[in-house]
C-alpha cells in the first residue's frame, strides 16, 4: 500500500484541522506539541504528516511533495497555482477586507490621484483593484499590515478578518470585503491519478464529516 | 569578466546524464518506429504569425521572438506539433492517409520561473494524422503506454478524458464566453463548492446543472462509463461522445493497455485546442504530468486542409528524472580498457578489432612510466591496461 503524504499549515488552521482529522480516527496527537519536527510518520496508517507554513502547503502539494494540504482559501486565491480543491471544509471562515483609517473612512478613495495599498496579498489585492479599473501601487508586507496607514506607510490596507477585533484595536475600518475564505483540501494532480482509491476513500470521509 | 552563467530555464547536459537523454530518446524513437511511424525533424525557428496563429492562448504568450535582420518577427518553436500541421497541410496531404509521424525536438517557453519548468526541454511525440476514428484514438492511447512502458517507467498513468463530452454539456446552456470560463475553472480545480456556486449563480436548468455537477465524480475506472451514461441521458450529443469513449475503451481493452488507463470525465485540458479525447499520463514522485495529448481535429482547417488528428508529447527531461528517483540503469562512460598509444602496429590493431566489438577504449597520449598509466588507468575506471609492448595488465 502506498502512503498518503498530507501537508497541515500552523498557525490558526492547525487546531481545528488536527480536531477534524481526530474525529476521523487520525493519531495526530503528537502534531499538536510544542515540537520542532516537522515531519511526522504515522506507519499504522501508512501516512506522513507535515507541518509547513500555509503557502509553503501550496507550494509542496502542487509539485508532488505532498499528496494532499489543509489550507485557506485565502492562500489558494494569493498563489494562483494548479491544484485540485475538491472541498471546502468547515472551518477556518474568514474574510479579506479592504480597510482605512477610522478618521478617513469617509474619503472618496477613487478620487485618489495616488493610492498606496499595504497587504500581504499582493496578488488578491491587484486583482480586486484591476477589476474595478482603479489604478494603486501595492506595497507587499510579510505581517503588521495594520499598522501600515498609521506609520503613513499606505493609505488603505486589505488584510484578512476573522471577528474584526485587530482592525477596530488598531483603529481601522472596514471598506469593503474582497471575498470571504474557508479551509479546504487540496490534492496534487499526479496524487489524485495514481493514489486515487486512497485519495477517495478520504475525500469521502471528510466529505461526511464536513456535512454534518 | 566575461558572463559566465547560464540564462534561467536552461541547462547543460553532460556525461552520464547527456548519455542517459539519448538513450531514453533511443528508445522511444524505436518503440515509435516498431508502430510504423517515420521522424520528422522541424525547423527551430519560423516565423512568428505561423507559429503563434495556432498556439494555445498559453503558449502563445511564451513563445520567444525576436526579429530577423529584414525586420519580419521570427519565433523558436515551442510546441512541434504547429509546424507539422503546417506541413502536412502545405506538403504531405496528398500522401495516402493516415499518416504516421514522429518528433523528438527541443521546444522554448518562456516560462514563469518555478520549479521544474525549464524554458528550453525535449518533446518526445507522434501525430496520426487523416483518421478521426475510435481506433485511431485508441492506437494514439496504446503508443503513449507503450512508450512509457518500453523506456522502463514502472508506476504510471494515464488519465483519459473526452473534450466533446464537456462541449456538449455546456453547448445547450448558451452561455457567454466568461461564464463558461467560470464554470470550466472550477472544473478545473474539481472544485465542486465553486461549481455550485458559478451554476446557481446562471439559474440554469436543474437537469443541465445537475450533469455538469457530476462532473468532478466521475473519475476512476470503466465502471464510471456506466453512470456517465445515466447522468447524460437527456443528451444526446453527450451521449454519442460517451459512446465513442466506451469504444475507444475496449479497444485499450482488446490492445491489453487499459490496466494503465483511468478515466477522468472532468478533464478540461487544453479545451480550446482539442476536439475530442484528452489525456494525461503521471508517474510516482513527479507532481507535474509527464506526457499529454489528444484529439484535434481543427488544427490542420486553420492550414488548409481539413484533416482529423491525435497525438501526444512525452516531456523527455520529467521522464528522465522519474526514471531516475525509480531506480533507473546506472549508464557508465568509463573506459573498459586503456590503451598506451605508440608506432606499434599490432596494438593499434587489436585496439580496432575490439573497438569493432563494442568496446570502450580510450587511448593513453602520454609517455609515462608503466606505474603512472596504471594510476591514471585506474582514475579513469577502466579495468585493463594494454601497453604498448604487449602486455596486458588487468585492474582489480
Amino acid at each position: 500500500m502506498s502512503t498518503l503524504t498530507i501537508a497541515l499549515p500552523k498557525g490558526r488552521l492547525l487546531s481545528p484541522a488536527l480536531d477534524l482529522l481526530e474525529s476521523l480516527g487520525y493519531d495526530v496527537h503528537a502534531l499538536r506539541g510544542a515540537s520542532r519536527k516537522l515531519i511526522f510518520d504515522d506507519v499504522a496508517r501508512g501516512t506522513r504528516w507535515l507541518l509547513l507554513k500555509p503557502f509553503d502547503v501550496v507550494t509542496f502539494v502542487e509539485h508532488g511533495a505532498a499528496d494532499l494540504g489543509i489550507v485557506g482559501q485565502d492562500v489558494l486565491l494569493e498563489t494562483d497555482s494548479d491544484v485540485f480543491e475538491p472541498l471546502t471544509l468547515p472551518f477556518g471562515f474568514c474574510r479579506i477586507v479592504l480597510a482605512a483609517r477610522r478618521e478617513r473612512a469617509q474619503t472618496d478613495w477613487r478620487l485618489a490621484a495616488s493610492l498606496r495599498i499595504a497587504s500581504k496579498y499582493p496578488r488578491i489585492t491587484r486583482r480586486f483593484f484591476v477589476e474595478r479599473g482603479w489604478s494603486a501601487e501595492i506595497i507587499p508586507l510579510h505581517g503588521s499590515v495594520e499598522i501600515a496607514p498609521a506609520l503613513g506607510l499606505s493609505d488603505l490596507l486589505v488584510d484578512i478578518v476573522d471577528t474584526g477585533r485587530t482592525l477596530k484595536e488598531n483603529g481601522l475600518t472596514e471598506l469593503e470585503t474582497i471575498c470571504s475564505s474557508q479551509a479546504a483540501l487540496i490534492v496534487n494532480r499526479a496524487s489524485h491519478a495514481l493514489k486515487f482509491q486512497e485519495i477517495q476513500s478520504l475525500l469521502l470521509s471528510l466529505r461526511e464529516f464536513s456535512e454534518k | 569578466m566575461i558572463e559566465r552563467q547560464l540564462p534561467h530555464g536552461v541547462a547543460d547536459l553532460y556525461f552520464e546524464e547527456a548519455a542517459r537523454k539519448a538513450q531514453l530518446e533511443a528508445r522511444l524513437q524505436e518503440t515509435f518506429g516498431q508502430w510504423s511511424y517515420s521522424q520528422v525533424i522541424p525547423p527551430t525557428f519560423e516565423y512568428y504569425e505561423a507559429l503563434a496563429a495556432e498556439a494555445s492562448p498559453q503558449v502563445r504568450e511564451e513563445i520567444y521572438r525576436f526579429p530577423d535582420r529584414d525586420g519580419r518577427m521570427l519565433a523558436l518553436r515551442a510546441d512541434p506539433t504547429i509546424p507539422i500541421a503546417r506541413l502536412v497541410s502545405t506538403k504531405l496531404y496528398d500522401r495516402p492517409l493516415p499518416l504516421r509521424l514522429f518528433y523528438i525536438a527541443n521546444v522554448f517557453r518562456h516560462e514563469e520561473p518555478k520549479a521544474s519548468l525549464r524554458r528550453e526541454f525535449t518533446q518526445a511525440g507522434i501525430e496520426l494524422i487523416g483518421e478521426g476514428t475510435a481506433q485511431a484514438d485508441a492506437e494514439v492511447i496504446a503508443l503513449a503506454v507503450t512508450a512509457l512502458r518500453e523506456v522502463g517507467l514502472g508506476d504510471f498513468r494515464l488519465r483519459l478524458g473526452a473534450t466533446d463530452i464537456l462541449r456538449a454539456l455546456l453547448e445547450p446552456l448558451a452561455l457567454s464566453e466568461l461564464q463558461s470560463e467560470h464554470v470550466k475553472s472550477a472544473l478545473e480545480r474539481k472544485n465542486e463548492a465553486a461549481l455550485n456556486d458559478v451554476l446557481r449563480r446562471l439559474s440554469l436548468p436543474r437537469e443541465a446543472s445537475r450533469a455538469l455537477l457530476t462532473l468532478p465524480l466521475l473519475a476512476g475506472d470503466a465502471a464510471i462509463l456506466e453512470r456517465a451514461a445515466k447522468e447524460f441521458a437527456e443528451n444526446d450529443t453527450a451521449c454519442a461522445a460517451l459512446e465513442r469513449l466506451r469504444e475507444v475503451w475496449r479497444l485499450l481493452d482488446a490492445l491489453g493497455v487499459s490496466d494503465a488507463v483511468s478515466l477522468d470525465l472532468g478533464m478540461v485540458r487544453g479545451m480550446a485546442y482539442y476536439t475530442g479525447i484528452v489525456f494525461e499520463g503521471f508517474t510516482r514522485g513527479i507532481g507535474f504530468a509527464i506526457m499529454s495529448g489528444g484529439r484535434y481535429d481543427n488544427l490542420l482547417a486553420h492550414f488548409g486542409r481539413n484533416l482529423p488528428a491525435c497525438g501526444f508529447a512525452i516531456g523527455v527531461e520529467r521522464v528522465l528524472t522519474a526514471l531516475q528517483l525509480q531506480g533507473d540503469n546506472v549508464i557508465s562512460l568509463s573506459p573498459e580498457i586503456v590503451a598506451e598509444l605508440d608506432s606499434a602496429r599490432t596494438l593499434a590493431q587489436r585496439v580496432k578489432v575490439a573497438r569493432g566489438e563494442g568496446k570502450r577504449i580510450e587511448w593513453s597520449l602520454r609517455r609515462c612510466t608503466r606505474d603512472e598509466l596504471i594510476l591514471f588507468a585506474r582514475q579513469r575506471g577502466a579495468r585493463e591496461i594494454w601497453f604498448a609492448d604487449g602486455s596486458v595488465h588487468e585492474l582489480a
